[in-house]
């Protein structure tokens, strides 16, 4: 039972806090002959797999690594001087060792997709055949669940478990609970901005080590 | 007049004894009032030093007033005039009936005579409080330092109190000169 991120937006839809408390980025890594069965493309500054899923790699997976060393962009190793397709067409390297997987996001794309989030939430509360709805409250994957609880004012707490975590729902407002104590009677915090308070950090580790312990007793 | 004519069976409240007051308040109340008189000051000062002072001020008119209402209920109308027994006081029934416990403890300085220490874990002025890195030294246990500052110097033992990260929250109180040698010919005595 697994708490894998929480996301804190605010009521304008930026992002003003996340925590990443377990990644779990898959990558998997495995030796190839020439030629190479993946089709590679570059997009966004990195290259994706888009044909060839087996094994494991799947559609949409990024080049992480070659024979151990990271790739960053296009260009290999720290050095940043040789170009990884060229290193991938040369018969000579073969056989190579590639390792695939998701990327970590950068804070540029959290910042995105929390915004994305922030609208989509909108648009549900407004498709919403019932009047006075309460927007997306559980998003449903069979990787993970998204949970989602709006206050009063406006800001939402989103919290990515495992599917078979339960309890989320005191998670969500124990967060509530936590923000309205060390963020809003924080002096130094100013509304709507960043959250930048050591003892909300502290405070939500404890609360999530917590619940993922009990978590584990209630899915027995 | 009216009022006060249908409610004769009722005592009027100028004939109610003074009661010892509901001493609780909400947590949240004050942490609020606390979060924004912090920044009440922050607003009016530029230097780190100046804000404790603010803070510092503010409990001083606290101090001032709650004083003499301690001694009348917890005292029994007798002031305390021996040094140690002065801080005892403090220690106990000031940090009670302010924060609802005492404070942890109450040393005496080794080297010099003039000073003690009151330290305390955890202030709850402090508790929601996370200071950012470019504060530095500031600790908003100033404003506690200045309550203790006032009782003191009210109470006739003038002294200099203030608020330092050590152990958690340590209060220096620096006493006078003309304190610690009054107190020692009444003990010579």
């Amino acid at each position: 039972m697994v708490i894998y991120s929480v996301f804190v937006v605010n009521k304008a839809g930026s992002l003003i806090y996340h925590n990443d408390h377990s990644p779990s980025r898959p990558e998997v890594e495995k030796t190839f002959g020439y030629p190479l069965e993946l089709t590679l493309k570059l997009q966004d500054e990195r290259l994706l797999v888009i044909f060839g899923q087996r094994d494991g790699i799947r559609v949409g997976h990024t080049l992480l690594a070659i024979n151990g060393e990271d790739v960053s962009g296009t260009k290999l190793g720290t050095d940043n001087e040789k170009n990884v397709m060229d290193v991938l067409n040369d018969q000579s390297n073969y056989p190579i060792s590639i390792k695939f997987g998701r990327p970590k996001l950068s804070s540029n794309e959290r910042i995105m997709l929390a915004s994305m989030f922030h609208s989509l939430f909108a648009i549900g509360s407004q498709l919403s055949p019932e009047p006075r709805s309460s927007g997306i409250e559980v998003l449903e994957t069979d990787a993970f669940k998204l949970h989602c609880f709006q206050t009063q004012t406006g800001i939402k707490f989103i919290v990515l478990t495992d599917p078979r975590q339960g309890g989320v729902d005191a998670i969500l407002h124990r967060l509530h609970e936590l923000y309205a104590d060390y963020a809003l009677k924080n002096s130094f915090y100013a509304l709507d901005m960043p959250i930048r308070c050591e003892l909300f950090d502290t405070s939500l580790q404890t609360a999530l080590e917590q619940a993922e312990k009990s978590g584990v007793y209630s899915g027995v | 007049m009216e009022s006060r004519m249908t409610s004769r069976s009722k005592p009027s409240i100028l004939d109610k004894p003074l009661s010892k007051g509901k001493g609780d308040l909400n947590l949240s109340s004050f942490a609020f009032l606390f979060s924004e008189m912090v920044q009440y000051c922050q607003n009016r000062v530029h230097t780190v030093p100046e804000l404790q002072q603010k803070l510092s001020d503010l409990g001083q008119h606290v101090g001032f007033r709650i004083l003499d209402t301690l001694f009348l209920r917890e005292k029994n109308y007798k002031r305390e005039i021996k040094l140690l027994n002065m801080l005892l006081f403090v220690k106990t029934t000031v940090w009670k009936t302010l924060f609802g416990k005492e404070a942890d403890k109450l040393e005496h300085a080794n080297d010099d005579d003039k000073t003690y220490y009151i330290v305390e874990k955890d202030p709850l002025v402090n508790k929601f409080i996370s200071v950012p890195k470019d504060k530095g030294s500031l600790n908003c246990a100033a404003f506690t330092a200045g309550i203790v500052e006032a009782v003191l110097n009210g109470c006739g033992f003038p002294a200099k109190v203030t608020a330092h990260w050590h152990r958690g929250t340590t209060y220096m109180i620096k006493f006078d000169e003309a304190v610690i040698l009054r107190d020692k010919n009444m003990e010579g005595r």
